[in-house]
């Protein structure tokens, strides 16, 4: 499967997440050590009201998902376009606070196939990903980016 | 609070913070990757060296998480901020590998105050994440809502 083949649309369920305590205050230790990512008490006090996850804990565990849902996928017997490689992301929103033992629903549909002029090799391919909580509010959306290998001339 | 936090009225244009540095294993990049992006290039040394980039290299996640450890040491964990609304760009532009040696260097954009809240200001920060040979690994825009000093 190649560039050529990727169609715009089609929205991918990457299946569900429950942050715990623990795991939030673990990354946020390592990587973003905000009171109310790390300290249950103080958490309590701050704007939030209780403990919430790092946002970029949110984005590591769409990412987490989202090969899951690929290597699922691949087992079935679905065929992917080489890639793996990404350029960035953009517009990357932290809309709700991700808190401890809420369920949240992942998902990521293709929006953009960008051609590039610089590469004749590969494509550029946008998706917008996001999470959304019990009720469906939106919590979390960003628009990812990702190379994918064009068909080879023949 | 305290009177040494930042305010928005400290985040003028130009405005430079450094945070780093911050040295990255093969160890932290492998146990990251296992967490959270299970891609064999972030994994494997041999599937790095027949991925895109060459070699085995860390998660854009994991420099972003990394990118964002020194801003909360350079600037947040020092500033009266409150909270972060998200990033409107990022841009992983080198591989980061083993042993790289990462400083952040965090710009002040632009800081206008909120037209609703008067007693916050928005303050758009450009951070560029350097590795040792003076390249940029990692461009990112953000904007945050600081506090105003009294």
């Amino acid at each position: 499967m190649w560039f050529e083949d990727i169609q715009i649309g089609g929205k991918r369920d990457l299946g569900t997440y429950v942050f715990t305590e623990d795991e939030i205050i673990a990354f946020a230790r390592k990587y973003d050590p905000q009171i109310f990512h790390i300290d249950r008490e103080a958490a309590r006090a701050s704007m939030f009201g209780g403990l919430v996850a790092s946002g970029w804990h949110t984005a590591a565990v769409w990412m987490k998902l989202a090969i899951a849902e690929r290597e699922r996928a691949k087992a079935a017997g679905h065929t992917f376009a080489r890639s793996g490689v990404s350029p960035g992301f953009e517009d990357m929103r932290w809309i709700r606070p991700v808190r401890p033992g809420v369920t949240y629903r992942f998902s990521s549909e293709t929006v953009e196939k960008v051609e590039l002029k610089s590469r004749t090799d590969i494509g550029l391919v946008k998706s917008l990903n996001e999470a959304r909580d019990e009720n469906g509010e939106l919590v979390f959306s960003f628009i990812g980016k990702g190379f994918v290998q064009r068909r080879p001339a023949t | 609070m305290s009177n040494d936090l930042l305010h928005f009225e400290d985040f003028t244009p130009g405005r430079k913070f450094f945070g780093g540095p911050c040295r990255i294993t093969k160890d932290d990049i492998i146990a990251f990757a296992r967490e959270f992006d299970p891609q064999p290039h972030h994994l494997d040394e041999e599937a790095g060296k027949r991925s895109m980039l060459g070699s085995l290299s860390a998660s854009g996640w994991h420099v972003s998480a990394i990118a964002m450890r020194l801003f909360a040491e350079s600037v947040i964990l020092r500033t009266a901020n409150n909270g972060g609304p998200g990033v409107e760009d990022g841009r992983w532009m080198k591989p980061v590998r083993p042993d790289d040696v990462l400083m952040l260097e965090t710009e002040v954009a632009a800081a206008r105050p909120s037209a609703s809240r008067p007693e916050i200001g928005l303050v758009k920060f450009v951070w560029r994440l350097f590795n040792q040979k003076g390249q940029v690994a990692e461009f990112v825009v953000t904007t945050m809502p600081t506090r105003r000093g009294a």
